[in-house]
């Protein structure tokens, strides 16, 4: 019942971030075995499943400079920042939109084929519409087929193999449908399993209506923890503005340059902060509770032309579902403001900061083990940056392979871990996953959850351990159960982590995403640095701080002012 | 009498083409909670876990397939 | 199908394709792409175009789409006259996802075809290709009857940027009968900051539909035609505060001194899109005397336009400085 395959890049989440990955290192070097293996099918997975509304973060010459961007997020980000990560997704942004472009990727351009950027924020000019994106998935599953990578689907990947040196060997995984047994030998590993956004629950009750594609329970932040590798910003959570109920973006950067906005009761903007940040989350949280609220998308001014033209987009790409969701409610986006709300929490460097800790070559600190896209630490990085550190992976993966060696493979690995997944098979009776899965996320609701509090948070981890005893309890009865078993246990390692790295911190930074009700205040004498999580020699997790790298451009007073200027309240404004 | 519970994603038996060797909406499905149902041979939600994403219903060759908002949602 | 290909194949699929009931072939032609290599399934999918079954004619249509061989293009520019109504227009979807220039030439033996569709559908395709040999072809369709022909048509020459277009691009911005035509072919003149297309572009300004306003409102300002500025402040009197808002980006763009009343006039306009853009636009200009408009929208009771209004009142008062 074991199935043991060798190639040399075994890349793992075949999403957004993967399938570049593989694609590259093929292109890197076509002697190279590349597997993508993938939990559900390549052909429709990840975040952009059914495709994207728009780049969010493109810096394309003549509207944006790299390095207005990387001060803009510096700045956006609170100052914690590797700013070489930063360099090495906006240096290469251009080159990957227009790789994309020649792939058949469908970016907005105006009647004379000119990419039709959007000015969203005051500052910088970052955003271009793909009102025809939907097509995204496809053209990677093309360009996959055409470099002859090899696709697994239904493969769910557990833990990665390292070799007696402690350098990367392969993964292990079992097949969601068969349950067979998957040993994977590979000489590098790229981990690209996206956020873990089945981390809090979401306010419907429902496990499933996450903000996240829900097959992300964190499998690869766990997966890095257990290989020993840094992980970093843990506590700079994901919070989202959503739909209220739907879960799905509204999305203000659709309907923004299109003269939408988010809005409170009276209809009026509300928000000062410029860039999608913990900052403005504050302001949305704020205005969410306060008597204004609650806060809504606002449409009802536009054109009828225009309002189509919203649908089309809102409803035919990245969550299509959502004009059925307003046919239900009866809401009509030309009469009615669309109530909005905050998401659960996630874990998410795609939109906030929380990743596996990887510098300007995608590598981690474990030899041969790469990590891109959601949950590769490089704050903002969205869609595009996952492109990008997709390449940068499978790049520096493909050289890394010509001067390695296949690592040995571990046998009391391999069979502990087929104990500890198919324990759950074997009880004949016990717990059943959506439970166990259920309590915890609403524990990590009830305490995890900003504003932080200390002694919240200390309750949440004896919680936490409880779950992980009633872990040994779980019972499944097929292959499918099995999954959502070995989900849960991904998910308590990010709650986990969470929680530790949240207490460790101890101050305010990136305003919703780490409040700390008894630490109020910034302090950035103590805490400009990074948060880093490891599993310790004995097996237990670690923190402590790394230095922040000197940075390689110091946003300009000039700039500065402008942000802080623009946090100014009306009635403050000096005379 | 036995109660049927009304799931999300409903199957027009009449098109769905399953039991002539179509798995779209089975093999596209994120979740994987749609099989084909062996009384009917035609596909089927088997787990009530739909993240209500489209691409089973987008895909569908005879356009089978109508995915509601999940209850809780609604 | 040729038997000689389908030896190639693993037993199960082969036999598939060749089934008598269509929709088990049309399945199996779903299932290639994942079982053999895409210039394997390619030559399988040619060949079912000529099914005798309209639902595989589809599939194969469909599951062609952006495979860009000489055959494969050649069979779908067939399939474009595919009796089946839903053939035709996968082939002509999958055609416009074609990226392979080479075939650009396949394509324009194809322009004067008799059916409006498939000339829309080439026009698009090569729009996407940028292809110079296309100018003479597309210049000739902007006299089109169809309008979906003749709006792909000023696509093509507009991302090619052809100057030699020029005159018909302004003659149809002015009076072609499609309101869609004519915001295009005023989109088109986007490159051309020729003094030949000032007309073309004051009369779009008052054009019946608002779309075109808007679209020439935009151009003004992405040409910096100073010409124009008496035509962009007329444009802030538009009935459409979209239009107004082009126009008043195109001014703050053009920063010319002679808009600045007319803006600040603009600050109390009911529509706080519009007031955050004209803040915005006095901001660029930062002539002092926008200073007491923008003072009273500093506490407006929307942030972007407070915010917008900080940013202006902050460049007008450091070059007082
Ligand atoms: C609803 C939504 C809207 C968004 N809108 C925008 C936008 O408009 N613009 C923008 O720039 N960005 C947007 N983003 C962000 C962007 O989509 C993501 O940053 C990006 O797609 C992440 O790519 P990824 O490869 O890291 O993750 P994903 O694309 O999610 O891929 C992760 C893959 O890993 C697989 N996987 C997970 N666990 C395992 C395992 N154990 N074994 C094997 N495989 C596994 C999953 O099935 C999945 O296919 C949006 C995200 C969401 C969710
Ligand atoms: S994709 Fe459509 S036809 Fe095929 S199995 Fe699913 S419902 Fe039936
Ligand atoms: S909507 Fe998405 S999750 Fe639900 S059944 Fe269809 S593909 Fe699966």
């Amino acid at each position: 019942m074991t199935q043991v395959t060798t190639v040399d890049v075994l890349v793992i989440g075949g999403g957004t971030a993967g399938p570049m990955a593989a694609i590259k290192a093929r292109q890197k070097n076509p002697n190279l075995k590349v597997m993508l293996l993938e939990k559900a099918n390549v052909k429709r997975s990840g975040a952009i499943s059914m495709g994207m509304d728009g780049l969010n973060n493109a810096v394309i010459p003549g509207y944006a400079t790299p390095e207005q961007y990387v001060r803009e997020i510096t700045v956006a980000n609170d100052g914690i920042v590797n700013q070489k990560t930063l360099f090495a997704y906006a240096n290469n942004s251009y080159a990957m939109i227009e790789e994309l472009d020649s792939w058949g990727v469908k970016f907005e351009k105006d009647e004379n084929g000119d990419y039709a950027v959007r000015k969203v924020h005051h500052v910088g000019t970052y955003v271009l519409p793909m009102p025809e994106g939907h097509d995204v998935k496809k053209v990677l599953y093309r360009k996959l087929k055409q470099n002859r990578v090899i696709i697994t689907n239904r493969l769910v990947a557990t833990r990665i193999l390292l070799d007696g040196e402690g350098k990367v060997a392969g993964a292990l995984s079992f097949d969601c449908r068969s349950g067979e047994y998957n040993v994977i030998r590979a000489k590098a590993v790229i981990l690209s399993t996206g956020a873990a956004g089945r981390l809090g629950l979401p306010a419907s009750g429902y496990l499933f209506g996450t903000y996240e594609n829900p097959t992300n329970a964190g499998d690869g932040y766990s997966m890095a923890y257990h290989a020993g590798a840094e992980l970093s910003g843990i506590e700079c959570f994901q919070i989202n503005p959503l739909i209220k109920d739907y879960n799905g973006p509204a999305c203000a950067y659709v309907t923004g340059p299109m003269g939408g906005y988010t809005a409170n009761a009276k209809g009026e903007r509300f928000i000062e902060s410029d860039y999608w940040s913990g900052q403005m989350m504050q302001e949305f949280y704020e205005e969410l509770a306060g008597g204004k609220g609650p806060v809504f998308l606002k449409v009802n001014h536009l054109a009828e032309e225009t309002i189509t033209n919203i649908e089309t987009i809102l409803h035919g790409n990245e969550r299509p579902s959502r004009g059925r969701f307003h046919e239900g409610r009866g809401t009509d986006y030309r009469k009615d403001m669309v109530e909005m709300h905050i998401s659960e929490i996630g874990l998410c460097s795609g939109h906030s900061a929380s990743g596996v800790w990887v510098n300007e070559r995608a590598e981690t600190t474990v030899p041969g083990l790469y990590a891109a896209g959601d949950l590769a630490c490089v704050p903002h990085n969205y869609m595009l940056g996952a492109f990008v550190y997709g390449r940068l992976a499978g790049e520096s993966a493909a050289e890394y392979c010509a001067a390695t060696q296949l690592g040995e493979v571990d046998e009391v690995q391999v069979e502990a871990e087929r104990q500890r997944i198919f324990a759950p098979l074997a009880r004949e009776h016990g717990l059943p996953p959506s439970q166990v899965e259920y309590k915890l996320r609403r524990l990590v609701n009830d305490y995890l959850q900003p504003p932080k509090v200390t002694k919240r948070m200390e309750i949440g981890l004896a919680r936490f351990e409880e779950i992980r005893a009633d872990i040994q309890n779980i019972v499944a009865s097929n292959p499918h159960e099995l999954m959502r078993a070995a989900e849960v246990r991904f998910i308590l390692d990010c709650a986990e982590m969470a929680a530790r790295a949240s207490l460790f911190r101890t101050e305010s930074r990136w305003g919703l995403y780490h409040q700390r009700q008894d630490y109020p205040e910034q302090v950035n004498d103590e805490w400009r640095v990074h948060v880093q999580v490891k599993k310790g020699a004995d097996g237990r997790m670690t923190l402590f701080k790394r230095a922040l790298e000197p940075y390689l451009v110091e946003p300009q007073e000039a700039e500065k002012f402008i942000y802080q200027h623009l946090r100014i309240r009306p009635e403050t404004v000096p005379e | 009498m036995t109660h049927t519970i009304d799931f999300p994603v409903k199957v027009n038996l009449e098109s769905c083409i399953a039991d002539k060797g179509c798995t779209v909406c089975i093999d596209v499905c994120p979740l994987d909670v749609l099989a084909i149902d062996p009384a009917t041979g035609k596909a089927t939600m088997k787990y009530d876990e739909c993240w209500y994403c489209l691409p089973c219903e987008k895909d569908c060759p005879t356009q089978a397939i109508r995915v509601d908002i999940p209850y809780l949602l609604r | 199908m040729n038997t000689e290909l389908l030896s190639l194949l693993p037993l199960p699929l082969a036999t598939r394709l060749i089934d008598a009931d269509a929709t088990v072939r049309r399945i199996a032609l779903i299932d290639l792409l994942d079982e053999i290599d895409p210039e394997e399934a390619e030559s399988y999918l040619v060949s079912a175009l000529a099914d005798p079954a309209a639902e595989v004619r589809l599939e194969a249509a469909r599951q062609l789409e952006a495979q860009d061989s000489p055959e494969v293009v050649t069979g779908l520019l067939g399939a474009l006259q595919d009796e089946a109504r839903e053939v035709r227009e996968a082939a002509a979807l999958s055609l416009s996802a074609v990226k392979n220039a080479a075939i650009g030439t396949l394509l324009l033996q194809h322009a004067t075809h008799s059916d409006a569709e498939v000339r829309t559908a080439i026009f698009r395709a090569l729009r996407e290709l940028r292809l110079p040999a296309a100018e003479a072809p597309a210049i000739y369709a902007l006299a089109d009857t169809h309008a979906s022909v003749r709006r792909e048509a000023v696509a093509v020459l507009g991302w090619l940027k052809t100057s030699a277009a020029l005159p018909q691009l302004v003659a149809l911005a002015g009076s072609d009968s499609d309101a869609e035509v004519r915001r295009a072919a005023i989109g088109a003149l986007g490159f051309a900051s020729d003094a030949a297309t000032l007309p073309a572009l004051e009369k779009a300004l008052t054009d019946t539909d608002w779309l075109v306003r808007e679209e020439a409102a935009t151009v003004a300002g992405k040409l910096g035609l100073r010409e124009l500025v008496p035509a962009l402040i007329a444009a802030l009197q538009d009935s459409f505060w979209q239009v107004r808002l082009k126009a008043a980006r195109s001014l703050g763009r053009l920063k010319d001194d002679r808009a600045v009343t007319p803006l600040v006039e603009s600050l109390t306009h009911t529509m706080s899109n519009l007031r955050k853009e004209v803040a915005l636009a006095l901001g660029e200009i930062a002539n002092p005397a926008a200073a007491a408009g923008l003072e009273v929208v500093l506490d407006d009771p929307d942030t972007d336009v407070r915010k917008a209004a900080r940013l202006a009142y902050g460049r007008i008062a450091s070059q007082l400085n």
